[in-house]
């Protein structure tokens, strides 16, 4: 039994496995240079693109912000949520009323909200993972129904169905930036920090024994991984990340209304994890493109049309690329280098 | 430090799947597991594992019962299984499955992974190097990097064994792992369990039906039917015992006349 012989006998195997559609796993081909060109092209866009592409560009990011954790929770934990778009609400108005009502400064609402819905996504998860499948998904989506309706009872704070007008960051003067260059490269600070960590938790003893528990629950438990404090924690995470969006929502259009996270915010977030590309780091950044610029495309040939047009998206996307837009590009990027590398 | 059983009795609603089996294992021994389709072997292994709750009996692993323990506790205590249909993890790669075995090595969780401090960074790669050496041992280094999907079946089942040597078992039960191998893989596979047990002291159970397998690897052999147990003891033994004939050898094909002394 050498390992010689082994790769011998099974070397074909490995560039068949490569050729299999909607095999995750294949590397995307040049990691270095996607990344140098990708980190070049989002410093420079705030300065050569009017200002209403680089707020939406910044919404993208934000987008992409909570897809990367809810995409830790369904691509990794294979557990989903129909309730994200309320943690989203939770940070969005946590930082409105701390700016406005307590006078708190904008940048230490970021961490104070992260730490509440931590929290609460930690005492949601942890009575509801015990849950799965459409219970898990009845739960999660109750909370995205709730949320906005106690926003509306408590409106001596919240400010009902009018909503909360919230100061915009201003750019401190030395930068000699515009307000939404200084916005747009705060939310990509946030943005690149969410990514660095969402890695590190994929690629790690926590986040392969996550990946593992939804491969194999069974296997994964005799091996010593404790199936429901992993899914617990994914789901705080994920909480967390869809908190810190929402801080950066309320700091990019600043004004919260309980309309801007319905239940169908929810519906969004997770259809997009899936349109993005579940399991994939690039994915959520696709997602959040999805979801700002499709809408914004279609409403321009006729108002009942975004609705239906990203309706129809995601099923084409779920019944033909069960890998997502990220499992696309890597197919298209694997086609490529397999012509260079032949011609 | 010994494996003992003591009048395990499991019940799945009306049927008795284990009835009263004793058993003691002790470190270096490698026990066959042999008995009809049925018989409880799998449900013996999933007791030990606590993935089932047996009715009545008792079990003890190096001096502690195993009853009070957790079933994410089980490699904790030592103690590593394979399963009779592929357990791996298929949307992982093969090294990824085996460090999953080794997860009982590490400490950190998520607020420590995140920021990635270099104690996570040196846990990280230990956990990597006992993988690779389990994945060494199984000859499957060079596919370390392939995901553990598409791949033969033989190669699939030592991806399943590495994962579990990467626990470092005391008590290692394998569940056929040889059902669906060609005649070299059995014989590579052979070759791999008399190694594991001439190298360590570990104790080893192996479930198989492939009678020649088992009767080549070892040196004792158990055997149940319908639950009971009905004979232990040297393989020599156990091959001729009127009643193992009678439930289990006679009626199979591979335990044929040519293969008998
Ligand atoms: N989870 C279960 N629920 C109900 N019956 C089971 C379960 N697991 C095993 N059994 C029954 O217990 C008996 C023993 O099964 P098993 O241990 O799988 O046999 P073996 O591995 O020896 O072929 C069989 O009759 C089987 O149908
Ligand atoms: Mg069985």
């Amino acid at each position: 039994m050498s390992g010689v012989d082994v790769a011998g006998r099974t070397g074909h195997r490995r560039l068949a496995v490569g050729q299999v559609a909607g095999d995750r796993r294949r590397a995307w081909p040049w990691p270095r240079v996607t990344l140098t060109a990708l980190a070049a092209a989002a410093c420079l866009v705030p300065f050569l693109l009017e200002p209403y592409r680089v707020f939406q560009l910044t919404m993208v990011l934000v987008h992409g912000i909570a897809l990367l954790g809810l995409n830790l929770l369904v691509g990794h934990g294979g557990r989903v949520s129909l309730g994200h778009g309320a943690f989203l609400a939770v940070g969005a108005y946590g930082s409105a009323i701390m700016t406005t009502s307590l006078g708190v400064p904008y940048p230490l609402t970021l961490p104070v909200c992260a730490l509440v819905t931590f929290g609460a996504g930690l005492a949601l998860g942890r009575p509801a993972l015990r849950l799965s499948g459409p219970y898990l998904a009845v739960v999660t989506f109750a909370v995205a129904v709730v949320v906005p309706l106690v926003i509306k009872r408590f409106g001596a704070v919240t400010g009902g169905s009018m909503g909360l007008s919230t100061p915009v960051p201003v750019a401190p003067s030395w930068t000699g930036l515009a307000d939404d260059q200084w916005l747009y490269l705060l939310v990509l600070a946030v943005a690149v920090g969410a990514f660095a960590v969402a890695r590190n938790l994929v690629e790690s003893r926590a986040g392969r024994a996550l990946a593992a528990g939804r491969e194999n629950p069974a296997a994964a438990e005799v091996l010593g991984v404790r199936l429901d404090s992993h899914r617990t924690l994914a789901f705080g995470w994920s909480a967390m990340y869809a908190g810190v969006a929402g801080t950066l929502y309320a700091w990019v259009v600043g004004f919260v209304s309980p309309d801007s996270f319905t239940v169908t915010l929810s519906v969004v977030l997770l259809a997009a994890v899936v349109v993005g590309g579940p399991g994939s780091l690039l994915g959520p950044l696709l997602g959040g493109a999805f979801i700002t610029f499709v809408p914004a495309v279609a409403q321009r040939a006729g108002d009942a049309l975004p609705g239906i047009v990203s309706g129809v998206l995601i099923v084409v996307v779920v019944c033909f690329a069960p890998t997502g837009l990220a499992g696309l590009l890597r197919m298209a990027a694997g086609a490529v280098t397999r012509r260079t590398g032949r011609g | 430090m010994t494996l003992e059983i003591g009048g395990l009795t499991v019940r799945f609603g009306g049927v008795t799947a284990l009835s009263e089996v004793d058993l003691t294992v002790r470190p270096g021994e490698l026990v066959g597991l042999i008995g009809p389709n049925g018989a409880g072997k799998t449900t013996l292994f999933d007791c030990l594992t606590r993935r089932v709750e047996p009715a009545a009996g008792r079990m003890r692993f190096e001096g502690a019962g195993l009853e009070g323990t957790a079933p994410h506790e089980v490699a904790g205590r030592g103690i590593a299984r394979t399963f009779q249909q592929l357990g791996l993890f298929p949307g992982l790669s093969v090294r990824e499955n085996v460090m999953v075995g080794a997860h009982r090595h590490g400490r950190s969780g998520f607020g420590a992974a995140a920021i990635r401090p270099g104690r996570v960074r040196r846990e990280e790669r230990a956990i990597r190097r006992i993988a690779d050496e389990a994945l060494d041992r199984v000859g499957l280094l060079p596919l370390a990097d392939h995901p553990a999907a598409h791949l033969p079946h033989g190669i699939l089942k030592r991806v399943e064994i590495a994962r579990a040597l990467a626990v470092r078992p005391r008590l290692l039960l394998l569940d056929e792992p040889v059902s669906g191998l060609g005649h070299d893989e059995i014989a590579d596979l052979a070759r791999l369990v008399r190694d594991m047990h001439f190298t360590s002291d570990i104790m080893i159970i192996v479930v198989e039906h492939h009678m020649e397998f088992v009767m080549n690897l070892c040196e004792r052999i158990v055997c149940l039917d319908s639950g009971r147990k009905i004979a232990d003891g040297a393989s020599g033994h156990v091959r001729r015992d009127p009643r193992v004939i009678d439930a289990y050898l006679g009626v199979v094909p591979w335990a044929s006349p040519a293969g008998r002394p």
